[in-house]
């Protein structure tokens, strides 16, 4: 190493010795610059994270000095809780529908845009409008659209339809699907985008030979987008579902789990038991559940991940 | 330019082809027209309805405000008290983007160009915090929070905020500073310069873009959550734009005029920078979901 040779005059232990505080002195520097960003994600996101899987194995209401311990007794009553179960199960419907819209338009919205020469760019900015909202804002005005004598019904009024015109929020067979729509709506334009991306960087001559083969633009866009897009499919499709299956907000700001919790998701089963109810150790195992189930969902997508960069 | 076609040319595939383009680029822009219709619709109905009295939000529900009217915004900005919130939500995202732009790019800057013990890990550990769901912990965090008496204080949703986008962003700033040459800083380094002035006087100018991206999202972050102040900040005095929305829902569920002055109140400020800096904010969020 060129250390050695230009210390020539030094014993090998000595240049070992160098070596070492060297290695420290950089290690301390690295970690200088780590700190803030380190010991606030220790201090907030990761204490409390250990905290949570404490925090369900007892009894307490959150504020009291002393709390019971009952083991996994929040667990089984969570396993034995009806609307626990029910939540789950809303909650997958809604990420189903979420991740089916927003990866199918998404898709065909991003092959539509990268063959669209004139105004693609005022495209983007408006399907990416609605990204930038906040959660609140499309809760609200998606809550208005749907009302008895909003926009929905009076569009659906206007073309002949009006036989199909109900309270879509305050109808449990319709108050889901409902949501799952407005989340697509505030949603999708990220996924366009990405898409977007990853076709402008699929090979040119793919298509080209495509063309001279006489394919037509749906031809091309099962043969050659689909499958050259394989990987950030995956990836989106993974993101869309974790990130729909943390769905709060908007059913928050609008149902809060009604009518006859047909929109209680995990999230606002939660804040309900830990807060309303103040339930510190029962929200707490439904927050455990939540979080298992999304970490596993991100170990996967970043296991997936890494193999597509190999 | 038009030139006569010979009535026989009109059958060749190449021709039909020609019009199958045609009829494909109809499909293509009505397609794309009404995609843009279902985003920008619900927008503009609140922001038109945001300027039209109650009696033209019942007479005119879908035309535009004309004449326009303020007496909605005058409302909600002073008895619904927005303007007390507007700035809440101002001191606490500017509070938060100032704290992510110095944390951001000393943690990307670290671990995009330092080698040092344990590394690997504290990549690992960051990747994890990614995904961690902030409703997830928000029990554990709001007895912390209850704990260091910052319960109702701006600091308890800026230091959660940072804590929580932290790994986000300095992943960001990471990818900024590994496209930028090391030639630079290393001649830096053999005239004697400290990492640090290396990284202040010679990295940071470079990645100028990078800290612009961490400060639009984090601002915009910051600006539209509603999670963190309403558990933290229940005191009216500390209350943000968000949460004041949500109880402007529940008591007048039915003033649209009303809501949609508060709709444009807390969307106006996020879509003008939206508009300036397009590129950043989508190259951005696209590149958390790509990249990681």
């Amino acid at each position: 190493m060129a250390a050695t040779a230009s210390t020539g005059m030094l014993t090998r232990r000595q240049v070992q010795g160098k070596r070492l505080r060297r290695g420290a002195r950089r290690n301390l520097t690295a970690y200088l610059f780590l700190a803030p960003a380190l010991i606030l994600y220790l201090a907030f996101v990761i204490r409390p994270t250990v905290e949570l899987f404490g925090l369900s194995a007892f009894d307490w209401n959150g504020v009291n000095p002393t709390r019971e311990f009952v083991g996994f007794d929040n667990f089984a009553r969570l396993f034995a809780d009806p609307l626990f179960w029910r939540s789950l199960g809303n909650n997958l419907i809604f990420v189903v529908l979420l991740v089916a819209f927003n990866v199918t338009v998404g898709l065909i919205t991003a092959s539509a845009l990268a063959r669209a020469m004139r105004g693609r760019l005022i495209y983007q900015l408006i399907f990416f409008l609605p990204v930038v909202q906040a959660s609140i804002v499309t809760a609200l005005v998606w809550k208005w659209i749907y009302q008895p004598d909003g926009l929905l019904n009076n569009a659906l009024g206007a073309i002949g339809l009006g036989f199909l015109s109900h309270g879509w929020l305050g109808d449990p067979n319709t108050a889901l699907p409902a949501l799952a729509l407005a989340a697509a709506w505030s949603g999708f334009g990220l996924s366009v985008v990405i898409f977007l991306a990853g076709i402008q960087s699929i090979d040119q001559s793919l298509y080209d030979s495509a063309k001279m083969d006489g394919a037509n633009a749906r031809q091309m866009f099962m043969n050659v987008t689909v499958p050259e897009l394989r990987p950030v499919i995956t990836v989106v499709f993974l993101l869309e579902m974790i990130g729909a299956f943390q769905t709060f907000d908007i059913v928050w700001a609008t149902t809060r789990g009604g009518p006859v919790n047909s929109t209680e998701v995990l999230a606002s089963f939660m804040f309900k038991r830990g807060f309303t109810d103040a339930e510190f150790g029962y929200g707490a195992s439904i927050a455990v559940i939540f979080m298992v189930i999304v970490l596993g969902a991100a170990i996967i997508s970043l296991l997936l991940r890494e193999r597509n960069e190999d | 330019m038009v030139s006569p076609t010979p009535a026989a040319q009109r059958t060749t595939p190449a021709m039909s082809r020609f019009w199958q383009r045609r009829g494909g680029k109809l499909m293509l822009y009505t397609y794309l027209t009404v995609l843009a219709l279902f985003s920008l619709a619900p927008l503009a109905l609140a922001w038109s309805t945001a300027f039209k009295t109650r009696a033209q939000v019942v007479s005119n529900p879908y035309g535009l405000p004309f004449p326009p009217a303020f007496e909605n915004l005058a409302e909600a900005w002073t008895s619904g008290r927005f303007s007390q919130y507007f700035m809440s939500s101002l001191i606490i995202s500017l509070l938060s983007v100032v704290a992510m732009v110095i944390v951001a790019p000393l943690a990307g800057y670290g671990l995009a160009r330092m080698k040092f013990w344990g590394r690997r890990l504290v990549v690992v550990v960051l990747l994890i915090g990614l995904t961690i769901p902030i409703t997830a912990i928000i029990l554990p965090l709001y007895t912390i929070m209850r704990d260091l008496h910052l319960l109702n204080t701006y600091w308890s949703v800026v230091i959660t905020h940072v804590a929580v986008g932290g790994p986000f962003f300095a992943f960001i700033m990471r990818a900024f500073f590994m496209r930028m040459p090391e030639a630079l800083a290393d001649a830096a380094r053999v005239d004697g310069c400290s990492e640090l002035r290396v990284f202040w006087n010679i990295m940071l100018p470079l990645v100028r873009p990078g800290v612009l991206t961490v400060a639009l999202l984090e601002f915009l972050w910051s600006w539209n959550n509603l999670i963190l102040p309403l558990v933290f900040l229940t005191s009216e005095n500390v209350r943000t734009l968000p949460v004041g929305m949500l109880l402007l829902t529940g008591r007048f569920s039915t003033d649209y005029g009303l809501l949609s002055a508060a709709v444009l109140i807390l969307s106006l400020p996020v879509v003008v920078l939206f508009v300036l800096f397009q590129r950043n904010f989508v190259e951005g969020l696209a590149s958390g979901a790509v990249k990681g």
